[in-house]
């Protein structure tokens, strides 16, 4: 049976006041050590997901799951390494590059205790898996976009997450660094097997370091290999109206692939044309993950 | 500035000058190390307008002491005042993070709200204690609003200096207690909630910890300048470096020589001494601006080495 890092089974959350939900019908399971990309418009509900599975909201409808815990349990016990967007550094921040790094391992040591040689191990195995080692010593707020992007991936991994979530990634990193970016997610992912997941509206980050892609206009509706992010698809994701999609009357089901078991993207089947998993309405969408390799 | 730091320095030896500006002197230390230690903090995280509006926030404290003591509730001067002020401080920070909203009052506007409410309410309070007291034939609060507003470290006495000391103490054990994840949340609020770092508490007890120091430094620099000794010290230490140990220990630098020197330029010329040493602090600010704007074009110590 396969573990699942991420489960959402038909999640909905509406923000108090709103008329309408920010997702609504989610149903998503993430196999551990897959890499799985949420592409979505903005305002399509990439953060209201992204907050639920990190526990910092709760579902309006819907259960979800990191390892089977809690999402808030999940994050208090350090399951999730958490890279978040970052437009704006706090430039004048007095620390060099290895404390923040450390601290991403340490905050939750007793205040006597020192951080044990073990930490500072992990600290400097993240520091060279991420290259941020060539300027751990600079202050955290001189660094260029790519270098505070290794750099906070590099605080994620030091607290040893079994799933890696990054927000936005890509946002303002030159086209050199982007090929870089997905150089080092694969890296990561070869070294440590974490489960990564990339939440974004731009297609280079998705494509440089998923697996898999799922697309998310308040509903998830197609779940689809890098490759498949054909025109004819983002069209229909970017051209989406937020309000529903067209012909969608139920909840979506999506399965990521474990790493290097994905089946091809057929560009003919239709992203909503599986079978329906024992709920009137319900959509299935792809042919992945262990249930549909047994013939389910 | 020598001859003034040899006219304290003459007083300090003499014994009944010492005896009445030492309490000062130490009081003032007390808060301004306090005041040194999270003033990068305050600078980095933006806090600096908060840190105004809880000081501003005191003078409503202040009337609400008043009208205690008038009824003869309290002392006035005594550790009861302080609570009442220190709890009309938390009060107004704690309240300031609660009612703050993005979309319909943001923060600095209710910073200003609770700055302006606070010294009017206090004002009229103020002004209302006096004449109960007056009418009641009880002792009215003598205390200027200048000594209010500006501070008057030099009548500090051994209750001042045991507050100081006191605030001090606390601040500095909370800050080695709740250091990491604190340094964690001030550098990035955002991930640290991703992480389970519990941000709204850390907020609260930094709020909490804000408070104290205003009502402490109260004394040295009044309730106008306060703010000024949360500001000064660190924003003159980032201008210098971009090293947490050195940041701190610049600051804490900043911040004596600030105090020394702003007490020895009141002695000296009979100045009010709160806002000599702000006016000390803020010269060394603008000589680390110069500084650092000569050795970096781009004025930040770390700039230089930016890539």
């Amino acid at each position: 049976m396969t573990a699942f890092a991420v489960k959402l089974e038909s999640v909905s959350y509406t923000y108090p006041g709103s008329p309408s939900p920010a997702i609504e019908g989610v149903n998503l399971d993430v196999p551990e050590g897959t890499r799985l990309g949420i592409l979505g418009p903005n305002g399509g509900g990439k953060s209201t997901l992204l907050k639920i599975a990190l526990g910092l909201l709760r579902p309006s409808v819907g259960h979800a799951s990191i390892f089977g815990q809690d999402p808030a349990d999940a994050r208090r016990a350090g399951l999730i390494g958490y890279v978040p967007q970052r437009v704006e550094a706090l430039l004048g921040f007095p620390m060099s590059v290895r404390q923040i790094v450390t601290l991403g391992a340490s905050w939750r040591l007793a205040p006597w205790k020192p951080v044990p040689a073990a930490t500072r191990t992990t600290v400097e195995d993240a520091l060279r898996l991420t290259g941020a080692g060539a300027f751990a010593e600079k202050p955290i707020g001189s660094l260029s976009g790519g270098q505070m992007q290794r750099a906070m991936i590099a605080r994620a991994l030091a607290a040893r997450p079994r799933i890696l979530a990054l927000d936005e990634p890509l946002v303002g990193i030159d086209a050199a660094g982007q090929q870089q970016f997905g150089d080092l997610l694969a890296s990561i992912h070869r070294s440590l097997g974490v489960t990564i997941l990339i939440i974004s509206h731009d297609l280079r980050a998705i494509a440089a370091g998923s697996d898999r892609v799922a697309c998310l206009a308040r509903r998830l509706h197609s779940h689809v290999s890098p490759e498949g992010l054909t025109p004819q698809v983002l069209a229909e994701l970017f051209s989406h109206d937020l309000v529903g999609i067209a012909g969608l009357t139920g909840p979506v089901h999506v399965h990521a692939h474990p790493a290097g078991e994905c089946c091809e993207h057929h560009q003919g089947d239709s992203p909503r044309s599986s079978h329906a998993p024992g709920q009137a309405g319900d959509v299935t969408v792809g042919i992945e993950g262990e249930e549909n390799r047994h013939g389910r | 500035m020598a001859a003034d730091h040899t006219g304290l320095l003459v007083y300090l030896r003499d014994p009944i000058m010492r005896n009445l500006l030492l309490p000062g002197v130490l009081a003032g230390a007390f808060t301004v190390v306090t005041c040194a230690i999270l003033s990068p903090l305050v600078v980095v995280r933006r806090l600096g307008f908060i840190g105004q509006g809880i000081s501003h926030s005191a003078f409503g404290g202040v009337g609400v002491a008043a009208v205690l003591a008038a009824f003869g509730l309290i002392a006035v001067g005594g550790a009861a005042e302080f609570a009442v002020i220190a709890v009309f401080c938390i009060a107004a920070a704690l309240g300031m993070g609660l009612i703050a909203d993005r979309r319909r009052t943001p923060e600095d506007s209710t910073i200003g709200l609770f700055l302006v409410g606070s010294m009017a309410l206090g004002a009229l309070l103020f002004a209302y204690a006096r004449d109960h007291a007056l009418s009641a034939g009880r002792a009215a609060d003598t205390r200027s609003w200048e000594s209010i507003l500006f501070g008057s470290v030099m009548n500090a006495g051994g209750a001042e200096v045991l507050l100081a000391a006191i605030v001090m103490g606390v601040v500095l054990l909370t800050l080695g207690l709740i250091r990491r994840p604190l340094l964690f949340w001030a550098f990035d609020e955002e991930a640290a909630r991703g992480f389970g770092v519990p941000g709204g508490p850390i907020r609260a007890g930094l709020m909490i910890m804000l408070a104290l120091v205003v009502v402490a430094a109260m004394k040295t620099a009044g309730v106008v300048l306060a703010s000024a000794l949360l500001v000064l010290p660190g924003a003159t230490a980032l201008r210098l470096s971009d090293r947490l140990g050195r940041v701190i220990a610049i600051s804490l630098a900043t911040a004596l020589v600030g105090l020394i020197g702003g007490m020895a330029l009141s002695i000296d010329r009979d100045w009010q001494p709160g806002p000599c040493v702000v006016l000390v602090m803020t010269g060394m600010f603008v000589a680390a601006l110069v500084w650092s704007s000569v050795r970096s074009p781009r004025g930040h110590a770390g700039a230089a080495q930016g890539g």
